[in-house]
């Protein structure tokens, strides 16, 4: 690992400025960060940690908000979270390991845009919608618009996520479902999160593609139908159909293929059981 | 140093003492190499070919050098100033210790920067620029025979091994070693058979990974040269730097204390010679740290191809088997010429078998080398006899453990080798993992996507011979006893079992006695830790001294008028006045062998057979391919357990450790000897998650009537069986036959989805 300067701002607009150079990075748990780093992929002169920014606060107010800066295990633990977006919680538990959850944040896990990541997919197909400060203030997109491709996002160099907000679940279901095909703990080779809410069927599909994308044609023939075993299947072969997919080491294109079909109708029911 | 809680129990043998050093471990103060640091000490950061085969043309060292910081920038001109020929190896001498000519693999070290600070060391490394003109490569090991690329330009046989001999000089081969064995007309039997079946078997290129990765350090004078290194087998790298060097062996030091794991990766010679004589150039002391994704151009596990033939009568009796099998060697012989040969001789499994025809061949190619990997060959072995007799079994209609009952290679008949069955108890093996498998009972064998299936596979090992272990021990004044041996403890707990050993003999607590860690200038001559023969080669040797000693102790007690149990501290007290003296023994332990003849015939194949089954229980999930192991059962001839529960985290260790090789772990590379997965987000081995809910270990009543009270090896045993097992059962569950490793979901997919097209 190359010799870096690390600076510590206590203010949003410290952090913002000290982000307009050339090769500074935020670091906010830095579990991705250092491996990175310790790899030679990166190899920045300036960390600006957010860690003075107090930035870790989740809080309901009707919607769920969540600090950039808030642990994905304190997210884990939130009673608040669990009572309105339980699909959230269980899957933080399955998401890496204690070690990191206990470290990581829920901003870097977002800003971070490796695909193979288990809350974008899921919280953009929960409709979220995350704060970004930057020099000329505050503006709001949607977590679905955060990447371009693969380890790449959105945001300007000098622009920072402060808060990303779920809405009121109401009578929505959600689930997420992730499949490995090495060893348990490996990043997943197909990640789905599925949100029925009412009639509309909303499918975020992570992990076999570059960035997080909506299966819009499956969501399509599943409007109204979820529960028809059918417009399951037809959902399932769209979605292996618009889903652009490569192969790589987890496996080859046609497998992936596969695993869309199945574990896009293995979501959609989990999403449905009645224990949601 | 605080104990694990003393204790004055007898016997110390057969008891499951807490390994003595848990202690140290668990709050830091176990020393490693990787904690070492020397004044002056200069780290180095190796250089590595990005050709897998090519001529060296020009190393541009020069922006390298002028980075600040940076000692000194090393190449293998540079060696070759000091050492002529600095090529080593345990059977061929031909790896360089940096590239020499030629660079032969992606990956291979061929320049190191040196400088205080690592870091600067590293940045530095990048600006070196190599020009390679390039070769024709080859991979794959049954291409290699016949490839017109050639890895090495002539062979060259370390001289040590009489069997090697034939080969020196040989060129225009990439054959380093053609091992054959006959017995009795395999084609006549063949001719004659009711039935013939034949298979053909695939496994792949894995790595040891462990936690602790490769670490060396050398300090050096005019005349003498002390080396700290994470090694198996500190006997071994004496001999060869003393060679390398052209000094007498005492003045070349190697020590040795704790290792975070070996499984293999750490034997013979590694990062030694390099570090050496690095040393020896900038009269610094010298560090090498691997990082964990170096390791993958180290030392690997050989991938293999086996093609076996099995003559079979009406009645299901195996009268013939023919195989043949090419091992993938790498660039660098290693001890793959030995694993060709001491396993290659098992590879008709543990059945009586007439006439056999073995030929096994190891090959080199342009991928890192391949060594000694925690079953040296016999899990690759394992995995395509017991694979292909649970086939023949099947096609036959015969009950897969039935079967095997009725093909045992029972006790005093003759193995392929000639080599009598003894002390090998493979009945009662292949009865108790039918028995905790609870084989004929009716099975759940679940419905819709998850189908459910069980398999079994029983393998057998000859121990490396030939080989000597000694060992010294000394009684102190007080009653204590500390241990001399160079077996190195590497995670194994060989510190507990030798001190119980000691123990045992001495009649004190096990807690009583010290073992000192291997240092050339103080411990004795021991092989290496390897092949799970430890415990009853260095074992034997410790009981012998320990014996030693104590005829000296008893002889003290009859001198000065004492009772035959007088306490040993007694016995001093009363010799000299004082607490004072000390009462020295000496072990030297070599069991008989016979080299094997022309045919590969011996009377004497092996000190001891290792003895290993397993059953599992698995799920299938026939959408996805996904298999999950819901129970494992590993049922060991460990003769009598010198610790039980030692031996049972061996067991389930070696089994957990295979279950990698056998579900996912990999090393991918691309058409031009690339690795692509030289990372352990992308090579991923067990977790917590891939562990089976259910694991049995049993180690069956039995004695190893030569081994140090009745025991012998364990480490490797677990690891037989898994793979082969994993397949029956997946055949068992969903009726597709996988001969390739390893089982990926994918793969199973395919094959069910194939198999699906067929009907």
């Amino acid at each position: 690992m190359s010799p870096f300067e690390l600076a510590e701002p206590s203010t949003l607009a410290q952090a913002v400025s000290l982000l307009d150079v050339e090769n500074a990075r935020p670091l906010s748990g830095g579990t991705a960060l250092m491996l990175m780093m310790k790899a030679g992929v990166l190899r920045p002169a300036r960390l600006v940690s957010l860690r003075k920014l107090a930035l870790d606060e989740i809080r309901v107010d009707g919607d769920l908000r969540i600090g950039a800066m808030a642990t994905l295990r304190a997210l884990e633990r939130s009673a608040e979270a669990r009572a309105g977006w339980p699909a959230i919680t269980r899957t933080l538990r399955t998401l890496s390991n204690v070690r990191v959850r206990n470290v990581a944040t829920v901003g870097g896990a977002l800003a971070h845009a490796d695909p193979h990541m288990d809350l974008p997919p899921l919280l953009a197909a929960l409709d979220s919608r995350v704060a970004i400060a930057g020099p000329r203030g505050e503006r709001t997109v949607p977590v679905e618009s955060l990447y371009a491709g693969y380890l790449e996002n959105t945001l300007a160099r000098d622009e920072l996520i402060t808060q990303v907000t779920i809405p009121r679940m109401g009578k929505a279901r959600a689930a997420y479902l992730k499949c490995t095909t090495r060893s348990a703990d490996d990043w997943p080779a197909v990640g789905i999160a599925v949100v029925v809410d009412g009639e509309d069927v909303r499918i975020v599909l992570g992990a076999a593609t570059d960035k997080p994308v909506r299966l819009t044609a499956a969501e399509r023939l599943l409007k109204g139908r979820a529960a028809d075993p059918k417009a399951l299947d037809e959902a399932a072969e769209a979605a292996a159909e618009e889903a652009s997919i490569e192969g790589d080491l987890h496996g080859s294109a046609a497998y992936k293929k596969q695993l869309v079909r199945v574990y896009l109708k293995r979501t959609v029911h989990e999403a449905r059981r009645p224990i949601h | 140093m605080k104990r694990a809680g003393q204790s004055t129990e007898t016997p110390q043998v057969g008891r499951s003492v807490p390994r003595l050093e848990s202690w140290l471990k668990v709050t830091g103060r176990a020393e490693y190499v990787h904690n070492l640091r020397l004044p002056g000490m200069l780290y180095g950061k190796i250089f590595r070919s990005t050709l897998a085969h090519g001529r060296i043309k020009r190393i541009d060292v020069a922006a390298a050098q002028a980075v600040g910081g940076v000692h000194r920038v090393v190449t293998g001109e540079d060696i070759r100033k000091l050492i002529p020929e600095p090529y080593y190896g345990p059977a061929f001498h031909d790896q360089p210790v940096l590239a020499l000519d030629k660079v032969r693999y992606v990956g291979e070290p061929v320049a190191v920067v040196l400088a205080a600070d690592p870091h600067v060391a590293e940045e530095a490394a990048h600006l070196i620029v190599a020009e390679y003109e390039e070769l024709p490569a080859v991979y794959d090991e049954v291409e290699a025979v016949s490839s017109k690329a050639i890895v090495h330009d002539a062979l060259r046989p370390a001289g040590t091994f009489p069997d090697l001999k034939h080969l020196k000089g040989r060129t225009n081969t990439n054959v380093a070693l053609d091992f054959r064995l006959r017995r009795g007309d395999p084609d006549g039997a063949m001719g004659n058979a009711a039935r013939v079946f034949e298979h053909r078997f695939r496994t792949q290129q894995v790595m040891h990974t462990p936690l602790e990765p490769l670490v060396s350090v050398a300090e050096s004078t005019e005349s003498s040269i002390t080396i700290h290194t994470a090694s198996q087998s500190p006997s071994f790298v004496r001999i060869e730097i003393a060679r390398l060097l052209g000094w007498p062996e005492n003045r070349v030091r190697v020590r040795v204390p704790f290792l975070g794991g070996g499984f293999g990766a750490k034997l013979y010679i590694k990062l030694e010679a390099l570090v050496s004589v690095l040393s020896l150039i900038t009269k610094r002391p010298v560090k090498i740290s691997l990082t964990m994704e170096e390791q993958f151009f180290t030392i690997t596990k050989h991938a293999s191809t086996f093609r076996i033939k099995s003559a079979v009568t009406k009645d299901g009796r195996i009268v013939a088997r023919d195989c043949e099998v090419w091992w993938n060697g790498g660039a660098y012989a290693d001890i793959g010429p030995r694993v060709t040969q001491k396993s290659g001789f098992t590879a008709p499994g543990p059945y009586d078998i007439d006439n056999v025809r073995i030929d096994s061949y190891a090959l080199y190619t342009n991928l890192p080398p391949a060594g000694a990997l925690r079953g040296f060959g016999i899990p690759q072995l394992v995995w395509a006899y017991e694979s292909h007799t649970d086939m023949v079994a099947r096609e036959l209609g015969i009950d897969p453990i039935e079967f095997r009952r009725r093909n045992l290679l029972r006790e005093g008949r003759p193995q392929a080798t000639g080599t009598r069955m003894k002390d090998a108890a493979l009945e009662k093996v292949l009865e108790r993992v039918a028995a905790l498998m609870n084989w004929n009972d009716a099975f759940d064998r679940g419905g819709g996507t998850v189908r459910r299936g069980r398999g079994i596979a029983l393998g057998f090992k000859a121990c490396i011979a030939n080989t000597t272990s000694l060992a010294a021990l000394n009684v102190n004044a007080d009653g204590s006893c500390t241990v001399y041996t160079s077996c190195v403890d590497m995670g194994q707990a060989s510190d507990t079992a030798m001190a119980q050993i000691a123990a045992e003999v001495l009649r004190i607590p096990t807690e009583a006695v010290t073992v000192v860690h291997s240092d050339t200038d103080v411990t004795p001559f021991d092989m290496a830790t390897l092949g799970s023969r430890s415990l009853f080669h260095s074992g034997n040797a410790v009981k012998l001294a320990a014996e030693d000693a104590l005829g000296k102790i008893n002889q003290l007690r009859q001198e000065l008028h004492l009772p035959a149990d007088a306490a040993i501290a007694d016995v001093f007290k009363k010799k000299y006045g004082m607490r004072a003296g000390s009462v020295m023994g000496a072990g030297n332990f070599i069991p008989p062998y016979t080299p094997p003849d022309e045919n590969g015939q011996t009377d004497n194949a092996t000190p001891f057979w290792m003895v290993g089954a397993t059953g599992v229980e698995v799920e299938v999930d026939t959408e996805t391919g996904r298999v999950r192991l819901t129970r494992l059962v590993n049922v060991a001839d460990v003769g009598a357990p010198i610790n039980p529960k030692i031996v049972e985290t061996q067991l389930s260790g070696a089994s957990i450790m295979q279950l990698g090789f056998s579900l996912f772990e990999k090393m991918q590379f691309d058409a031009d000897g690339q690795l692509r997965n030289a990372s352990f987000a992308e090579y991923k081995i067990p977790g917590f998650h891939d562990i089976p809910a259910e694991i049995v270990n049993e180690a069956v009543v039995a004695q190893q009537s030569t081994g140090p009270f009745g025991g012998k090896g364990v480490g490797e045993t677990g690891t037989f069986g898994v793979s082969p097992a994993i397949a029956n059962a997946i055949h068992d569950a969903v009726g597709v036959r996988l001969t390739s490793l390893p089982m990926t979901p994918e793969a199973v997919f395919n094959a069910i989805s194939s198999n699906a097209g067929r009907e």
